[in-house]
């Protein structure tokens, strides 16, 4: 182990070891003064990103080719640290409101950043799986942390039984690729693969279900709604943004990478999949009245749009995933947090009805709001529309014409449970839920603030960002 | 400044959001106070754009150019021609009129309402302006949020409804549009080897027949739910009942003409020949004529005020659609002119509306009669707009549906005849209006008292009744403007049209 | 000699299988299990896959197997022989096996070449020693080499786990 193999590992290293003292430091830290413990996470998340960004001024492969950092690895590591980073902010009044602020939350955590971290740089099957299951453990415990709430752990068991399915599915395909291949490094594997190999196609099917089931993608989405409801409003923000764009990332990687040869036939099932995924999140979202569970559905149909640029095939697919992915983790942190404040003590208020008149009581947390419903929708100078304008573009350059119409149809048709809300929030009489909620907190208005500032930069400058991902998107 | 005027007129109303949003929302005075003077500077710094503006130059003017988002293409590109100079004067001198028929019309969160109105202001310049398609989408979709808010906050009993409504309808419609944006997008790229969003650029391109009416249809979805051409017409009266006054009257006066704007800018001379295509053409006229007929007939039915002058724009609006496919000069040429006209006549309607509604809070037209005897300041003002709405000649709405006519007869006798059937039934209609609600004894006791038109009331109307005495006395200057810019329309649609004319006209000699 | 011992284990292997699902015991079930699983373990020493023969009794029977055993003994037993059993679905069963069946015949007449599997540096793990001494050294030699990001950050897994059993498990956070 060299000290660029070191660096090219620093931020998870830094995260795995904060996380570590986190733990030590908990007992020594009284009950009421738990807080102390969610400044030390915040620090090492800004520590894990100032690493990410200084890694990757020096690209390479580390650790015999098991990990790269590229641009595309810098940019998922990236996101999922400002995950964490928003989350804790969310997160530590949540848990004070609740009765359970420990350090085992921010351990775990940054345990499962740490995992999906190391997903966003991993060449390589072994710890690409390894990197996955310690992110999805760690994940399955916060869903269930609450456990005094029967929801919180019907959530947790169900997220945990299937989360492990999946893993098996993702497990039986690894296994066969190295079967065919005798390789576990993308980079070997993409240079052994026949392209008519027939049993790298079923290994290829296979690894789709376990990513399916990580990215909540249709047909692979039930249990997505369930377990989003159940789960603590800041670790559904979490699970819905972290977890899935560390998934996406190792998906696309995987898929372009060591599946690159036998392209034309895993596209049929991506296809769908996602207009599978758009068309049931949409219409789902319709008739729902909790906004977890209609934020749940709409996060599959979201799924669904970053499964057309998939489907395209193409660099500027993959920008287009990567830019999606970074403006989707910014609203819907966001969204999730806003719910996470007005539902308060035990989660009572969550339905759509509950949100009336936040925009006469609290303006400003109904404009955040707001910003995030209309990123959602995709109107532009917000992050959403230029994430959804690359996809559709990167979809029409690959010549899926007909996957395009469908998925402009159904972003149209999606538009219609979003402007419920605002609907709501700014044309209906506040009502009980709204007219006691407590002013934000500081760290919530940070939060909350930090997610509309990156979702309006995003929307009205985008150059940046996109000329990152554009440059990032050559994987090798 | 010459070089950055149109920045400034597009910015001014973002300028005035930015300070109000420092305005503490109690003093309700100072912020409608600081509305109308932003409303008034957004007025006047568009003047110089009617005074500097060279009508014999081909071409747009006051260009500017600078790059937004340079991977994809797509720039902050503007510039105007006769024909988006006077939508945007029209959309400066309404932004000023609505703020100030506002007023006491709004007493609820009077600081979201104007801020509201000020996001709606440059996002409908901003659709005027954009030469760059890109830049144009993101106006046009900009637009929707605003007006969703108005509707849906200040509207009346059915507003959630209408509301939502509006936007789903209009978002349809341009998610479709820009699937054609981005055809003609990558068809340049394909031909030419670099993507540009640029509408001089995008003209270039020469797409196959079948392609090209794909992509005709997919902007006429976006652009004919927006005008709204019959049968996507029907999100209008819902919209115009439930908006607040000044929601209706930027509706009708602006917000509709982004429609038309969009086919003369757009359809047309991207997709010449689809626009010029036999079938499509006839699709067009017929739908067109539909809609003046339907509308009028529609209007004939009412009981509702409202509703009547929102029916009666779908009628006005089909005089204008068909203007534009009757694809010869002085069809194109009405069909701008009318779409100024109807912005002034029909939005002094919708004013008229607001006057009594404050007064009276029904829009029944059985509650009135006789109103004349109670306000005869009012009376004569409903008179003229209600006038200048039928074409009456002297006044504006002559002017334009005679030159639409007379474009229309040139292209095809039996489209003129029919559509002249709406004009008859237009005076009709708002003839038999004013009759019920104006004339005769007062009927209903609750009208006896209602005081005539204060100040600021008949402040907001005496512009609207002037500009619409100049149109219809001397629209020269008018066609002057638009003389350019409709006759390099009628080239690129039709080539070789005026040669052609100017050829049976030596003919007949 | 070498195929009277495939045969043998084979038919501990089947044998053990059989009987797991037909006895109605639990205990004669876990442990007729084991017997299978010792049949497989002898089937990897054939293949001379020493590290997999000694993980599979490691970690198979020692330590699954007790796990296993440990639940059964917290189950009442007598109360569990005498309920419905859910080994009823013959038809599911039934297609799985024909599936299975199916695809191992298929790959029996197509042989190894149907499978396209790519050309295999079978050697390449070991090309630094020359004289492999064995399977369990080659393994240690890349484990401790190549793999040894995932060997330790399996490591991070592992407390991950415990930590999250432990959160799961206490009475008060």
């Amino acid at each position: 182990m060299s000290v660029d193999d070191a660096i090219r590992f620093l931020p998870e290293l830094i995260l795995i070891l904060a996380a570590t003292l986190i733990m030590v430091c908990d007992p020594l830290t009284s009950t009421h003064r738990k807080s102390t413990l969610a400044v030390l996470a915040f620090v090492a998340l800004l520590a894990a990103l100032a690493a990410t960004a200084y890694s990757s001024t020096d690209p390479g492969k580390a650790f015999f080719g098991m990990i790269v950092v590229d641009g595309f690895a810098t940019f998922f590591r990236a996101i999922v640290i400002v995950v964490g980073l928003l989350t804790v902010l969310s997160s530590n009044r949540f848990l004070e409101r609740e009765g359970a602020n420990s350090g085992e939350f921010y351990a775990l955590l940054l345990f499962s950043i740490s995992g999906q971290s190391m997903m966003a740089a991993s060449n390589e099957l072994i710890i690409l799986f390894i990197g996955l299951e310690i992110s999805s453990i760690a994940s399955y415990v916060m869903a269930g942390f609450l456990r005094d709430d029967s929801r919180a752990n019907e959530s947790a068991l169900k997220y945990f039984l299937l989360g492990s399915f999946a893993s098996a599915f993702l497990l039986y395909g690894i296994a066969l690729v190295y079967g065919v291949t005798g390789a576990t490094n993308l980079s070997d594997i993409g240079s052994r693969m026949q392209p008519d190999s027939l049993l790298g196609g079923v290994a290829a099917a296979l690894m789709f279900v376990g990513f399916g089931f990580k990215i909540s993608g249709a047909p692979f989405q039930m249990w997505a709604p369930d377990v989003y409801q159940g789960a603590p409003t800041p670790v559904t923000a979490f699970l819905s943004a972290g977890p899935k764009a560390a998934a996406f990332a190792v998906f696309v990687r995987v898929f372009t990478v060591a599946f690159g040869n036998i392209g034309d036939r895993w596209e049929p099932l991506i296809w769908i999949s996602a207009l599978l995924s758009m068309t049931i999140g949409n219409f789902a979202a319709l008739g729902q009245t909790n906004v977890k569970r209609m934020l749940a559905y709409s996060s599959i149909a979201h799924a669904g749009y970053v499964l057309v640029a998939i489907t395209a095939r193409s660099e500027s697919g993959v920008a287009a995933v990567m830019f999606y992915l970074g403006a989707y983790a910014l609203m819907n942190v966001g969204a999730f947090t806003v719910v996470g404040h007005i539902s308060r003590k035990g989660e009572r208020y969550l339905r759509v009805e509950d949100l009336s008149g936040l925009g006469v009581r609290q303006p400003l947390t109904a404009a955040m709001f707001s910003i995030f419903l209309l990123s959602f929708i995709g109107v532009p100078l917000t992050a959403g529309f230029f994430g959804k304008f690359y996809i559709f573009k990167a979809a029409l350059q690959s010549d899926l014409i007909w996957l395009t119409v469908l998925g402009l149809l159904n972003s149209a048709v999606a538009a219609y449970y979003y402007l419920r809300v605002l609907v709501v929030m700014y044309m209906q009489e506040p009502g009980e839920a709204v007219n006691e909620v407590e002013p934000l907190s500081p760290a919530l208005r940070l939060s909350l603030i930090c997610s509309a500032a990156g979702t309006l930069i995003l929307g009205i400058f985008p150059s940046g960002a996109l000329h990152f991902a554009v440059k990032s998107a050559v994987l090798k | 400044m010459d070089q950055h005027l149109l920045s400034i007129i597009l910015f001014t109303p973002l300028a005035g959001l930015a300070v109000l949003l420092f305005i503490p929302g109690s003093s309700k005075n100072v912020i409608r106070i600081w509305a109308n003077v932003v409303a008034f500077a957004g007025f006047l710094v568009s003047l110089p754009l009617a005074t500097r503006f060279d009508k014999g130059a081909s071409g747009f003017q006051f260009v500017e150019r600078a790059e937004w988002i340079p991977s994809l293409g797509v720039q902050y590109l503007i510039g105007v021609d006769g024909i988006s100079m006077l939508l945007i004067m029209l959309t400066t001198v309404f932004g000023f009129i609505a703020a100030l028929s506002s007023w006491n019309a709004v007493e609820e969160r009077v600081k979201e309402y104007y801020a509201m109105f000020m996001l709606l202001q440059t996002g409908m310049i901003g659709v005027f302006l954009a030469l760059d398609f890109f830049l144009f989408y993101v106006f046009w979709e900009l637009v929707l949020v605003p007006m969703y808010f108005i509707i849906g906050v200040w509207g009346g009993p059915r507003k959630l409804y209408a509301a939502i409504k509006f936007f789903l309808y209009t978002l349809a419609g341009s998610v479709l549009m820009l699937l054609g944006i981005l055809a003609l997008y990558f068809q340049y790229h394909a031909q030419f080897g670099a993507y540009t969003f640029e509408i001089a650029n995008l003209m270039k391109v020469v797409l196959e027949p079948g392609m090209e009416r794909w992509v005709f249809w997919a902007f006429f979805v976006g652009f004919a739910i927006k005008v709204p051409m019959f049968p996507f017409h029907t999100w209008l009266p819902d919209a115009h009942v439930e908006a607040p006054t000044a929601g209706s009257v930027i509706l009708a006066a602006v917000l509709l003409k982004m429609g038309t704007y969009g086919f003369l800018r757009f359809s047309l001379p991207l997709l010449p020949r689809a626009s010029n295509d036999v079938e499509i053409v006839r699709i067009l006229a017929i739908l067109s004529i539909v809609g003046i007929i339907y509308g009028a007939l529609v209007c004939l039915m009412q009981k509702d005020w409202k509703k009547l002058i929102a029916y009666s724009s779908v009628s006005h609006l089909g005089f204008c659609t068909l203007g534009i496919f009757a694809l010869n000069p002085n069809g194109i040429a009405g069909s701008v002119l009318q779409q100024i006209n109807h912005g002034i006549s029909t939005g002094m309607l919708f004013l008229v509306i607001g006057v009594m509604y404050e007064r009276r809070h029904t829009r029944e037209i059985s509650e009135y009669g006789g109103i004349a005897h109670v306000m005869p300041k009012y009376a004569i003002v409903f008179a003229i707009a209600m006038l200048s709405s039928a074409g009456l000649p002297l006044l504006n709405g002559f002017v334009g549906e005679f030159t639409i006519l007379q474009g229309a007869f040139e292209a095809n006798r039996v489209w003129a005849a029919f559509a002249v059937s709406g004009v008859i039934l237009g005076a009709a209609y708002l003839l038999w209006l004013y009759q019920r609600v104006m004339l005769g004894q007062v009927t209903n006791g609750k009208n006896l008292r209602l005081p005539d038109l204060s100040a600021r009331e008949m402040a907001v109307f005496l512009p609207l009744i002037a500009w619409a005495l100049w149109i219809g006395v001397y629209p020269k200057p008018y066609f002057d403007i638009l003389e350019k810019p409709v006759q390099q329309l009628v080239e690129r649609v039709k080539p070789g049209y005026y040669q052609g004319q100017a050829a049976l006209k030596a003919g007949v000699r | 000699m070498e195929t009277f011992s495939f045969y043998a284990f084979a038919v501990l292997v089947l044998g053990g299988a059989i009987l797991t699902i037909t006895r109605r015991s639990a205990v004669h079930s876990a442990i007729s299990l084991i017997v299978s699983l010792v049949g497989v373990a002898g089937l990897y020493l054939l293949q001379q896959a020493e590290f997999l023969f000694a993980v599979q009794i490691v970690l198979y029977i020692g330590g699954i197997m007790v796990l296993f055993l440990f639940v059964i003994m917290l189950v009442n037993l007598d109360e569990a022989a005498k309920e419905r059993q859910f080994n009823g679905q013959w038809l599911i069963a039934l297609i799985c096996a024909t599936v299975v069946g199916l695809q191992v015949a298929w790959f029996m007449t197509k042989g190894a070449g149907a499978l396209k599997l790519a050309q295999v540096p079978v050697a390449a793990a070991q090309t630094g020693a020359p004289v492999s001494p064995g399977n369990v050294e080659a393994i240690a030699d890349v484990l401790f080499s190549e793999y040894l990001l995932p060997f330790e950050v399996a490591s991070v897994l592992l407390l991950v786990a415990v930590v999250g059993s432990v959160v799961m498990a206490k009475k008060r956070i």
